[in-house]
């Protein structure tokens, strides 16, 4: 590729290296932004959006668990998900329903929560605001399972 | 835990294409070996194509690099290189032996998932447990991190580097870390150049294994067709097309990525071994690259607009055919000078 056709300018385009022709003929390395991102990072976060209000919704409506909604979202197989919280497939699968979601221990919870890195609280509630921009912000304490809820502007 | 004193090796930070070929180059130039990036690449066989579905992913997906690792095995067998390498089923052991490490002055790398490493943007993370970085000090509750897709060298907390070195699921690093304890300062490149593109040539024409190699690339273009009736729902099709784009421009360089760098090692080793045939082919590798980088727009264009007309799908099947042809014919020569080289 020329490196002319590799430049993508702009910001907030997270920088990469890529091996292009150079003007001179030479072959080697530029930083460059990224095609993808100026491009299609708003696409990304518009359909990341439609998954998390669906499930919102379901969730709302008692046919899917939080669970469902970030596995959703990390796009992660029951296996896989299985594999990383080191529990079984078949307990994972129980866990994507609301009655199963309610047997769960706190230490399972906690641990899809590292998985998911989010804040266990995130596991049972979602916060909603009309504000516009405000700062929310899970503050961690030595208590795993407990958080300051910072919300602030 | 003991306060740990900070520190920083003085490791040159710089990005590189991708983590694992980038990574190693780094601690080979650290060590006294002043190898380009697509140098180890080329010699450690990078380029590959593999076409799969897993139990461990939602949706059929490409990679088209070697197996995660090889690079680094293909450089220690190449170059002779000597790498100490460790897992630590105990997370506290694991950490305290990079502490001890950093201690001695030596930058350690790790294998890591991807999602845990904050200080990249949110929409770069993703669960992946094959990525490379190199610790290079300490600074209060964090460590000092060179990661080649970071402009900076990053700091990240001790928690985050944890889970990312314990992440669990398929191919759980389990604390790999590595280095380099011997590297010469003369090894036979000429050598390893020859025995890195015969390798290639066969790892991507002659592997009996219907994912691998051009036969990959000919399994991927007749498998897209199918793409539509898997998908969840539209939007879902719409993601899963995109994400050609991210595995061929972006997400660890891409295909046309490691395309663009094999084309440049095979320039460099034609400069190194005197083989001016080896340039012409540079060339033929720059336009590969050039058609993948096609396919991958014309996908991003079809996924955003939702454009999924049999006649689109038919369409992207036959470019990518037709990359099969092409690297087939190219790797087939390739192999040919191989073996005057």
């Amino acid at each position: 590729m020329k490196e002319k056709d590799a430049r993508v300018e702009g910001k907030d385009t997270h920088q990469l290296v890529m091996y292009v022709e150079k003007d001179d003929g030479s072959y080697d390395s530029i930083m460059t932004g990224s095609y993808l991102v100026k491009n299609y990072v708003d696409d990304f976060w518009d359909k990341k959006k439609k998954i998390e209000d669906e499930f919102l919704g379901k969730i709302k409506n008692g046919e899917a668990t939080p669970i469902m909604l970030y596995m959703m979202l990390e796009e992660l197989t029951e296996v896989e998900l299985a594999g990383r919280v080191g529990i079984s497939v078949r307990k994972v699968k129980k866990h994507l329903t609301p009655e199963g979601f309610e047997t769960m221990t706190l230490r399972t919870l906690k641990r899809y929560a590292e998985v998911f890195d989010v804040p266990v609280v995130n596991l049972m509630q979602a916060v909603v605001t009309k504000k516009s921009g405000l700062q929310i912000r899970a503050e961690k304490t030595k208590n795993p399972l407990f958080y300051f809820l910072r919300i602030e502007g | 835990m003991n306060k740990m004193n900070d520190l920083v090796i003085p490791f040159e930070h710089r990005m590189f294409a991708h983590c694992e070929s980038g990574t190693v180059t780094g601690l080979l130039n650290h060590g006294g070996l002043p190898l380009t990036e697509p140098m180890v690449f080329g010699i450690s066989s990078g380029i590959l194509f593999l076409y799969f579905k897993t139990p461990a992913l939602p949706f059929p997906t490409f990679v088209v690099r070697n197996f995660p690792g090889q690079m680094i095995r293909g450089v220690s067998r190449r170059l002779g290189v000597k790498f100490s390498t460790a897992k630590y089923r105990d997370q506290k052991k694991g950490e305290d032996a990079i502490d001890a490490l950093l201690d001695k002055g030596i930058p350690v790398a790790c294998r890591t998932d991807f999602y845990y490493m904050d200080y990249l943007p949110a929409y770069m993370r993703a669960h992946f447990n094959f990525h490379y970085l190199t610790i290079v000090g300490r600074k209060g509750s964090k460590f000092l991190v060179s990661d080649c897709y970071s402009t900076e060298l990053a700091e990240l907390e001790r928690e985050s580097l944890r889970k990312g070195r314990y992440p669990g699921g398929s191919f759980d690093p389990r604390g790999f870390l590595f280095y380099p304890v011997r590297v010469p300062q003369n090894p036979d490149i000429d050598a390893a150049i020859r025995k890195g593109i015969k390798a290639a040539c066969f790892n991507m024409l002659r592997l009996p294994v219907k994912q691998v190699g051009v036969k990959g690339i000919r399994l991927f273009s007749k498998k897209i067709m199918e793409w539509p009736g898997m998908a969840r729902n539209e939007d879902h099709l719409s993601h899963e097309i995109m994400k050609i784009n991210i595995l061929l421009e972006d997400q660890g360089t891409g295909g046309a990525g490691y395309r663009f760098m094999y084309a440049t090692f095979l320039r460099q080793a034609s400069e190194k071994l005197n083989a001016p045939a080896l340039r012409e082919m540079s060339e033929r590798m720059m336009l590969v690259g050039d058609d993948w980088r096609r396919i991958s727009i014309y996908a991003a264009r079809m996924g955003k607009n939702h454009d999924f007309g049999e006649t689109k799908f038919r369409e992207l099947s036959e470019k990518i055919a037709r990359q099969a042809d092409a690297e087939e014919k190219f790797f087939t020569d390739l192999a040919r000078i191989a073996k005057t080289l």
